[in-house]
């Protein structure tokens, strides 16, 4: 049997050819494999000037600039680290914490933890399209607001938040925004000084690079204050001790570099994609689009398929690599809190499916995709009992 | 590719073939049962065909997991010979065992067993086919 058609790139992205090559430079014997840490020696000098190749590359994406960039093991320390330091470090200032219910699970666990600290957090409900309105920030503001967190692109359906809007209402307040741009960096334009965010999450796997590395961006005019989570060695100015990953690093410059000289080009051919397989999807009744329909990135679809329960329609679905609301798709026994939080009910919530496109997705997987899911539901919907049976 | 092991073989063969789904064409004499609902993620429907005291042939028709459909597939085989009594004491444990089914899924077929307890009460009152 032939490899699933992979429909899963908001979970993670292959790695692309490219990256992998850099990747290797650092690995062979005769590589930089050397501590970029150890600059007495030339090989180590050689490793720290690709280590710094490689954070101008994400810098130049994002829109920050290199000496903003801090290395981490992936977005979901970047979002620890900004999260809890910076609550900590301001914490004399106030203990109020903004951010929304739709959040990663990497804000909003950090978030219940910093409750237990004594913090306060609201956290904003967004509207039936997933999509937090500037204003609802605005009235959440306090005057011990200390920290903004909210996601650029919802991991779950692709909905884009108006983080710039929000950036300058807080920047004129003096409140921090965090903003976990995992699904959104390499995918849209970000340019996080022009939008007034002050702490930026950043992650390579989603975007063709490695899994284990990413960045917390922070800003340094005027300086950010964090208390670190991890103390030792003192690198990254402190921030986060641990010998860098050199591989891992110029893995993630390479990634980034591909993406911002190939996503204008990437982007339209993605988002047809997309556009042809929700289109080719209509034949079925009952489906339902999930988030905003404009509002979204150029890989992601997420609907409902109303008639059908969602862990058996993903046992249908066996050649595709794809992601449910379902709750036996999660490690927990909830259906999506997402979804719930855009007021779909469990039943829509359970029987939902995210398609998640990218850079490697081919006509042809989307032809075999709406053959699968056409397929599949019409045969579970053809076993299932009509409402109106007899008892 | 590797085989999803939240599934035995016998639950992946009977979602891939689906035995017994579907109605007892044509034949408004069958004994039905029905139980669960589908805004609570499982739904069952049974039709047996009943010559004398036995059941001579049962379908069924199934909103829920793998693991629920798959047990509603395999009782239908099940009940093939089975008298009235059976259906009333039949135990979710049977099917439970016979398809490896975890039991964070033993709640779904309760939602069977409650459909087959249904129909055996469904039974009494059906006119019956002797032939």
């Amino acid at each position: 049997m032939s490899n699933p058609v992979y429909l899963d790139n908001a979970a993670t992205t292959p790695l692309d050819p490219r990256v992998l090559e850099a990747m290797l430079e650092c690995m062979r014997l005769d590589g930089d494999y050397a501590n970029p840490s150890s600059i007495a020696h030339a090989p180590g000098r050689s490793a720290r000037e690709r280590v710094e190749r490689a954070r101008t590359e994400v810098a130049e994406l994002v829109g920050v600039s290199a000496d903003q960039v801090i290395w981490t093991s992936g977005a979901t320390e970047a979002n620890n680290l900004a999260l809890f330091g910076a609550a900590r470090y301001y914490r004399e200032r106030g203990c109020h914490i903004v951010t929304s219910r739709t959040e990663h699970p990497a804000v909003l666990d950090p978030c219940r933890h910093l409750q237990r600290e004594g913090f306060e957090v609201s956290f904003l409900e967004p509207g039936a399209s997933g999509i937090v309105q500037p204003d609802q920030v605005a009235e959440a503001l306090r005057p011990d607001t200390i920290l903004v967190s909210l996601m650029h692109v919802n991991n779950e359906t692709g909905v884009i938040q108006d983080v710039g809007a929000v950036g300058r209402l807080c920047r004129e307040r003096g409140i921090l925004l965090h903003v976990d741009a995992a699904q959104s960096a390499g995918k849209i334009e970000i340019d996080a000084n022009e939008e007034c965010i002050d702490l930026l999450s950043l992650t390579a796997h989603k975007l063709y690079g490695p899994k284990g590395i990413g960045a917390l961006c922070v800003r340094r005019e005027p300086r950010i204050g964090l208390v670190p989570l991890f103390f030792g060695g003192g690198q990254e100015r402190g921030l986060r001790s641990g010998t860098l990953p050199t591989h891992q690093i110029v893995g993630m410059g390479a990634a980034y570099r591909i993406a911002a000289s190939e996503m204008t080009q990437e982007s339209p051919r993605i988002r047809a994609l997309r556009d042809r397989l929700w289109k080719g999807l209509q034949v079925l009744p009952g489906l339902e689009l999930n988030g905003d329909p404009h509002r979204r990135v150029p890989g992601m679809l997420n609907l409902s398929i109303d008639g059908v329960e969602g862990e058996s329609l993903l046992f249908m679905l066996s050649n595709l690599a794809v992601a449910s609301g379902s709750a036996c798709a999660s490690l927990n026994s909830e259906p999506s809190y997402v979804l719930r939080a855009l007021g779909r009910s469990d039943r829509l919530a359970q029987s939902s499916l995210r398609l998640s496109l990218g850079r490697f997705t081919s006509e042809q997987d989307i032809e075999i995709a709406l053959q699968s899911i056409i397929r599949g539901v019409e045969r579970l919907r053809a076993i299932a009992p009509s409402s109106s049976a007899e008892s | 590719m590797s085989r999803d092991p939240r599934y035995s073989p016998e639950v992946q063969r009977r979602m891939c073939e689906l035995p017994c789904a579907g109605r007892l064409d044509g034949d408004d004499r069958c004994v039905r049962g029905r139980a669960g609902d589908p805004e609570q993620g499982a739904s069952v429907s049974l039709e047996l065909r009943v010559l004398g005291k036995r059941v001579s042939e049962a379908r069924f028709q199934a909103f829920g997991c793998p693991h629920l459909i798959a047990a509603a597939s395999w009782l239908c085989e099940r009940l093939t010979g089975a008298e009235r009594a059976e259906l009333s004491g039949w135990d979710w444990q049977e099917v439970a065992d016979a398809l490896e089914v975890p039991p964070a899924k033993y709640g779904r077929l309760l939602v069977l067993q409650d459909a087959l307890r249904n129909a055996a009460r469904n039974w009494s009152a059906a006119p019956v086919s002797t032939v």
